[in-house]
């Protein structure tokens, strides 16, 4: 990690503390959308059983929306013109994004579970650190993913459009609705492919099976895959002659 | 001064080319800016300054012709001796004007806590915003916000310095000041590319290239490209016409 990286990070944890609306918006948001899923789920044994897919969903879909809509602010007000003439290189960039934001993202995501278990007694078996570990994970796939679509998109139009193209379809193949091993074999074929799937797996292994890190190997290994290949990508699109 | 111990033309431009797409932007444009000036890019919207300067910082990749900047390839590496001033003020909009000068100056790897709170201070009072280094960028006014962007953009004390359309929008006050601040960067050794359309500020520069449809149509001082209209008091707006024409004509036949 270069020290530029580092510079970066800092920069977008300052810009953040500084803009307290969003600051509030951040910790406030996860929890008006935890308390309607405890309102609307009123069988308890259901919602022990729903909640560690929500929780996998709504930290893919914050990390994804915070960082990707944030990176689209860089190029439209034109300092990420400015960084990229200057010595910091496109992974220092995208490095630098996924540090900064994933602070933020870690917030919402101890928000959103620490919120379930204690107001809504959402039970789970397995450790409590083994499964902020495996959040965090989480976490860091939806930021990388935030910052590839939005290194894609040219304008703020384009990134919304993205938001329904990307996170809506994995939440209705993730196994929240439907088991995903019920669902027509193509679909299967397509959920498997989706980290969101990876992420509500392994989750519900740690949460209502008890199992530990070392039993979700898989699911781990995909959602890490997923984050170093789109942080590659991310620097590898964000060409210089692009601006 | 600023840090380069390079003693040629501080950029030299070949036979330059570059298309959007279909539109060629850029049409064979060949220039050499010597080093320690303030040279002028003036032309009207559209004429290919903020393609050329673009590509100079290396932003764009050029499609034919060569760039030398301070004698070598615009690139990462070389451009810690290159500031850049783009068009928009490009501010992050909630940090004050000292976080912002201040990240660009890390960026730009001034790692020496000491000396880099001292430049910090020392280009925003340059300035003239020590006043205001603790508001948000957002709450800055528009020559506010321009004067910060230039301190962004030469808080490294880079040998060259590119400025795209660095007064646009600015009060005459404002402009009368920045180009005393340029005046100074000249003085230190720096070299100043300064794109605009407007002839106050070419009267300014101590070399101008007027440019067109993505060509250089006439190069010189202020006062060489007056004299060549023929008039004995010709502005610089006449002298830009009188290329104007003499490159229709030049075309028809």
């Amino acid at each position: 990690m270069s020290a530029s990286t580092l510079v970066i990070a800092g920069r977008i944890i300052n810009q953040l503390v500084r803009d307290r609306r969003t600051l509030i918006l951040i910790a406030v948001v996860p929890l008006v959308i935890a308390s309607l899923v405890g309102v609307s789920v009123p069988d308890k044994r259901i919602l022990d059983y729903t909640a560690p897919a929500i929780l996998a969903v709504l930290i893919l879909f914050f990390g994804f929306l915070l960082t990707g809509i944030s990176f689209l602010r860089e190029r439209s007000q034109g300092t990420l013109e400015r960084l990229m003439a200057s010595p910091v290189s496109r992974l220092d960039i995208v490095g630098g994004y996924l540090l900064g934001f994933l602070l933020f993202a870690v917030v919402q995501t101890m928000v959103l579970f620490f919120y379930l278990i204690l107001a809504f007694k959402v039970n789970y078996y397995g450790d409590l650190w083994q499964i902020l570990v495996f959040q965090v994970l989480i976490g860091i796939g939806a930021v990388c993913m935030g910052t590839f679509f939005s290194v894609l998109a040219k304008n703020e139009f384009q990134m919304v459009q993205f938001i329904p193209m990307i996170i809506v379809p994995q939440m209705f193949l993730c196994g929240l609705l439907w088991p995903v091993n019920q669902m027509p074999e193509y679909l299967q074929w397509l959920a498997n492919a989706l980290p969101m799937t990876y992420g509500v797996e392994g989750i519900r292994a740690l949460m209502l099976q008890g199992q530990n890190l070392l039993d979700i190997g898989k699911e781990i290994g995909v959602l890490a895959a997923y984050a170093v290949g789109l942080l590659i990508l991310s620097a590898i699109t964000l060409r210089r002659g692009t601006g | 001064m600023p840090a380069s111990s390079f003693s040629g033309p501080a950029v030299e431009v070949d036979r330059l080319s570059f298309n959007y797409g279909r539109q060629r932007v850029l049409d064979g444009l060949s220039l050499e800016v010597p080093g320690g000036i303030s040279f002028g890019l003036l032309g009207p919207n559209g004429a290919g300054k903020t393609t050329l300067i673009r590509l100079l910082v290396g932003l764009l990749r050029a499609r034919a012709g060569t760039i030398l900047t301070l004698g070598q390839k615009p690139s990462p590496r070389t451009a810690h001796l290159v500031g850049y001033m783009p068009q928009l003020p490009s501010l992050y909009a909630e940090l004050s004007v000292i976080q912002n000068v201040d990240f660009f100056a890390r960026i730009y790897r001034l790692t020496d806590k000491t000396k880099r709170k001292q430049r910090v201070e020392e280009v925003i009072k340059l300035v003239d915003l020590w006043e205001h280094r603790r508001k948000s960028a957002v709450n800055l006014s528009g020559g506010m916000k321009q004067r910060a962007s230039l301190a962004c953009a030469f808080v490294h004390n880079p040998p060259l310095l590119f400025l795209d359309e660095p007064t646009v929008g600015l009060d005459p006050e404002l402009r009368v000041h920045f180009w005393e601040y340029f005046q100074g960067l000249t003085r230190g050794g720096s070299t100043l590319i300064i794109s605009s359309h407007t002839m106050d500020d070419a009267a300014h520069c101590d070399r101008l290239a007027f440019m067109r449809d993505g060509r250089v149509i006439a190069l010189g001082t202020p006062d060489e490209l007056r004299q060549a209209t023929g008039q004995a008091k010709a502005t610089l707006e006449d002298a830009f016409l009188h290329f104007v024409r003499h490159e229709e004509k030049k075309i028809v036949s």
